[in-house]
């Protein structure tokens, strides 16, 4: 096998490794302005999302695709145990991670929080894009736990990298413990279920079924399992520690973990729970009922998903009604997004996996956006009480009304493109029927409730008088230099990167199709793969 | 009961008393000493079991590394740390949750058949064929792992110019 | 050759997971934080050391060893990192304990 067509697949990969270390070579060099290092991670990332489309046969730009059309989604050869498969659904998660790390490193370019860590933030930005491409690869336990921390230990390290600030390193030290705590108790379930099975690779696990592995073990994998991966997910009982570090991290972090890396614990989700594993018996009907026998999983499993989808959107939203903080608000409906996600899971047909992977995609978008626009708020002098916020939809129309896009699509109005996906989702859960209409009951409700706090937003931006003039200062905390970026303290990449995801809303929430189609088509393939 | 067993045995009880022994006495520079032998507990109990070259990994890295890496950590943080705030009062919550864990996990353990069956043993030849071969991609990722940490420790940890 | 029995070992790394969860619950200096998370670490290696030794179904158990190797490397790196982080942050706080560092709300 010559090196071109071993690389070839992963070009999007190794251009991600290359832009990371180049990045410390520069670093090394002595070249540390933020525009250099940052252009770097910006030209990388939006190679990578140009690669991962082209593999995915977006038209344009099909002939850049580095995939033989026949490895995607091929189905492995009965016995073999890849480590990795190139699936569509993962490639489609692929450029969904490429667009939130884009857009970050897109807006970071203007100013990230620490000017003198911009080396060190750019390129531990591109090792967690790069450990979240392999997520999306991953065939095998072993290999979807450490990717997983090819992504978190950077992410430990990015929370608290502007060294000087106290709230960043506390927020890193508490991301740290339940981190690990988390890798641990998905490790321990990992093993237990290795010695159920004897293998850790998910289409052997799939296709060992019932028919062997000792039911106590297999029932304690996936118990751990379930806790491992919450965490990483922000279910409820393990979500604490994901409003402090969202609270704590410089904002672009921020909306890099809320918008990025916290997708992968859906992803492990869908792999684990869903996909080749436990998926679908040949007919492609409901899909669990592997477990018959010794223990039925399959059901048990689906209800306690399902409980938890609901504790998840609830608890968050409600809390996020009591915010006074416009940051922690964000990090509370974060948590209750993550509850809609997991809806797909516990449904699991094909159209409710393709309601939740647009979730997803929807959450990246309006999540990324509303941090980004929270640290361009924050630039230019405003506090982080929801009631600094009074007035700045007058001051700044442009600013106001791309953050009030956002809230509305996280809303779910009409013409934005959170409306599509949870019009899909809730659609999907009627489908389904049985007792999952009630998940699109409690979902619906929901979001009715989480209505009431956007729109208060709204109201203190719009219709609030503006406090006595706070002139833009553009000196983030511990800055040095007091100088004023152009566009009114935002600079152009933050600017650039607020428009594209305003744009990007509107535009799917008119003209979903081509999301919608590809989606669909690759959630099927998902789960009859192997089959 | 076999001689094997009864090593085992001796090298379990050892096993959870120094864990815990780390985890409650008050002066930190003991806890690292009882740590120290738990590593090196678990290192014979991997000879035990018929894995020697992770007995001499685990003797190497955990024993050997990780221990003198929290002994540095502590001696950088000293002042603050031979004081008692190491053995701060136990609430009763975690150590229900704990307790639970353990007495869960105990009984569902209990479930399973108990079978006397051999030790099965490798060749240390046929392991370094399986991490540099067919599962290489496991050894690959821990490199990113370690080239992230690496580098974002380096930089934590390094006196700015400023 | 040796024969041994399954529950012996599960029961052993139970208790150490067990042991492992109490002190990431309890203990509030960041140092013994880091070793309880090495305790419950040790649990799940042991795990699939054990079962490379007995491999279910009679298949080779091998590629647990390879595991654990993988394991013992990444849980050195995690130790690491911590210690960066909590380096940092005794340098610009004096304390590290972890009940101390209370400008977020819990």
């Amino acid at each position: 096998m010559s090196f071109a067509s071993f690389a070839g697949p992963f070009a999007p990969e190794i251009l991600l490794l290359a832009g990371a270390l180049l990045v410390f070579l520069l670093d090394v060099l002595k070249i540390r302005r933020t525009e250099i290092v940052g252009a770097v991670a910006v030209v990388a990332s939006a190679g990578a999302l140009l690669l991962v489309l082209a593999d995915l046969g977006f038209t344009p730009i099909a002939g850049l695709a580095t995939i033989p059309a026949g490895q995607i989604d091929a189905v492995p050869a009965v016995g073999s145990a890849p480590l990795y498969a190139f699936t569509s659904f993962g490639l489609i998660f692929q450029a969904i991670f490429l667009v939130a790390a884009f857009l970050v490193a897109l807006a970071s370019v203007s100013r990230p929080s620490d000017e003198r860590g911009a080396p060190i933030f750019f390129g531990l930005l591109l090792i967690a894009t790069l450990g979240m491409l392999l997520v999306a690869l991953a065939s095998d336990l072993i290999f979807l736990l450490l990717a997983i921390e090819v992504v978190s230990i950077p992410s430990y390290l990015l929370t608290g990298y502007t060294r000087r600030d106290r709230r960043g390193l506390e927020a890193a030290m508490k991301f740290f413990v339940i981190g690990a705590l988390s890798s641990v108790l998905s490790f321990f379930g990992a093993s237990l279920l290795f010695g159920a099975y004897g293998t850790t690779n998910l289409y052997l696990i799939r296709a060992a079924g019932t028919s062997v592995g000792d039911p106590v073990l297999v029932l304690l994998g996936y118990a751990f399992l379930i806790a491992g991966l919450g965490f990483k997910l922000t279910l409820v009982p393990f979500h604490a520690w994901a409003v402090d570090v969202y609270d704590g991290a410089p904002h672009e972090v921020s909306a890099f973990l809320a918008g990025g890396t916290k997708k992968i614990g859906i992803f492990a989700f869908f792999l684990v729970f869903l996909g080749p594993v436990l998926a679908v018996d040949a007919t492609g009907a409901s899909g669990y009922g592997l477990f018959g026998g010794a223990v039925a999983l399959g059901p048990s499993v689906q209800i306690t998903l399902a409980v938890l989808a609901v504790v998840t959107m609830t608890v968050g939203n409600v809390l996020a009604l009591l915010q006074k903080e416009m940051k922690r608000m964000l990090a509370y409906s974060s948590i209750s997004q993550a509850g809609y996600m997991l809806i797909g899971i516990a449904i699991g047909t094909s159209p409710a996996l393709a309601g939740a992977t647009l979730q997803v995609f929807a959450h990246a978008l309006m999540k990324t956006g509303a941090f980004l626009v929270v640290g361009a708020v924050a630039a230019t002098g405003v506090g982080p009480l929801i009631e600094d916020w009074r007035g700045l939809g007058t001051r700044r129309p442009l600013l106001g009304a791309s953050f009030g896009l956002m809230l509305l699509s996280l809303a779910g109005v009409p013409l934005t493109v959170g409306f599509v996906s949870k019009f899909i989702l809730f659609s999907a859960a009627v489908d389904a029927r049985g007792w999952f209409i009630w998940l699109a009951v409690a979902g619906l409700l929901n979001s009715a409730l989480s209505v009431y706090y956007y729109a208060r937003v709204l109201k203190v931006m719009f219709f609030d008088p503006s406090p006595a003039a706070a002139a833009p200062t553009g000196a983030v905390e511990g800055a040095s230099e007091p100088a004023i970026l152009p566009l009114g303290g935002l600079g152009y990449g933050r600017a650039a990167a607020i428009g594209l995801i305003a744009g990007l809303i509107v535009l799917f929430g008119i003209y979903p199709q081509p999301v919608i189609g590809a989606i669909q088509s690759a959630a099927q393939h998902f789960l009859i793969a192997g089959a | 009961m076999s001689l094997e067993e009864l090593a085992f045995l001796a090298l379990a009880v050892v096993a959870v008393a120094t864990a815990l022994l780390a985890l409650l006495v008050r002066e930190l520079v003991h806890t690292i000493l009882w740590i120290a032998i738990f590593f090196v507990d678990l290192a014979a109990i991997y000879f035990l079991l018929e894995a020697p070259f992770l007995g001499v990994l685990q003797l190497g890295v955990y024993a050997g590394a990780v221990t003198v890496l929290l002994l540095f950590g502590i001696m950088v943080t000293r002042k603050r740390i031979f004081s008692r705030e190491a053995a701060t009062g136990i609430g009763p919550i975690p150590l229900a949750l704990a307790l639970v864990t353990f007495i869960f996990l105990v009984s569902a353990v209990g479930e399973l058949p108990q079978s006397e069956v051999p030790v099965r043993s490798y060749a240390p030849s046929a392991l370094s064929v399986l991490l540099f071969g067919t599962d290489g991609a496991w050894l690959l990722l821990l490199g990113l792992v370690m080239l992230a940490g690496v580098s974002g420790a380096i930089y934590l940890v390094r006196e700015g110019r400023d | 050759m040796t024969t041994l029995a399954l529950t012996g070992f599960l029961g052993l790394s139970a208790a150490l997971l067990g042991v492992g969860v109490f002190g990431i619950l309890t203990r509030r200096n960041f140092i013994l934080l880091l070793i309880a998370v090495e305790v419950a670490m040790n649990a799940a290696i042991l795990n699939f050391v054990y079962f490379a030794a007995f491999p279910p179904n009679g298949g080779s158990g091998l590629s647990g060893q390879a595991i654990a190797v993988v394991l013992i490397g990444f849980a050195a790196t995690e130790v690491a990192v911590g210690l960066a982080i909590v380096l940092a942050l005794n340098r610009l706080k004096g304390t590290i304990n972890v009940a101390q560092a209370t400008d977020l709300k819990l």
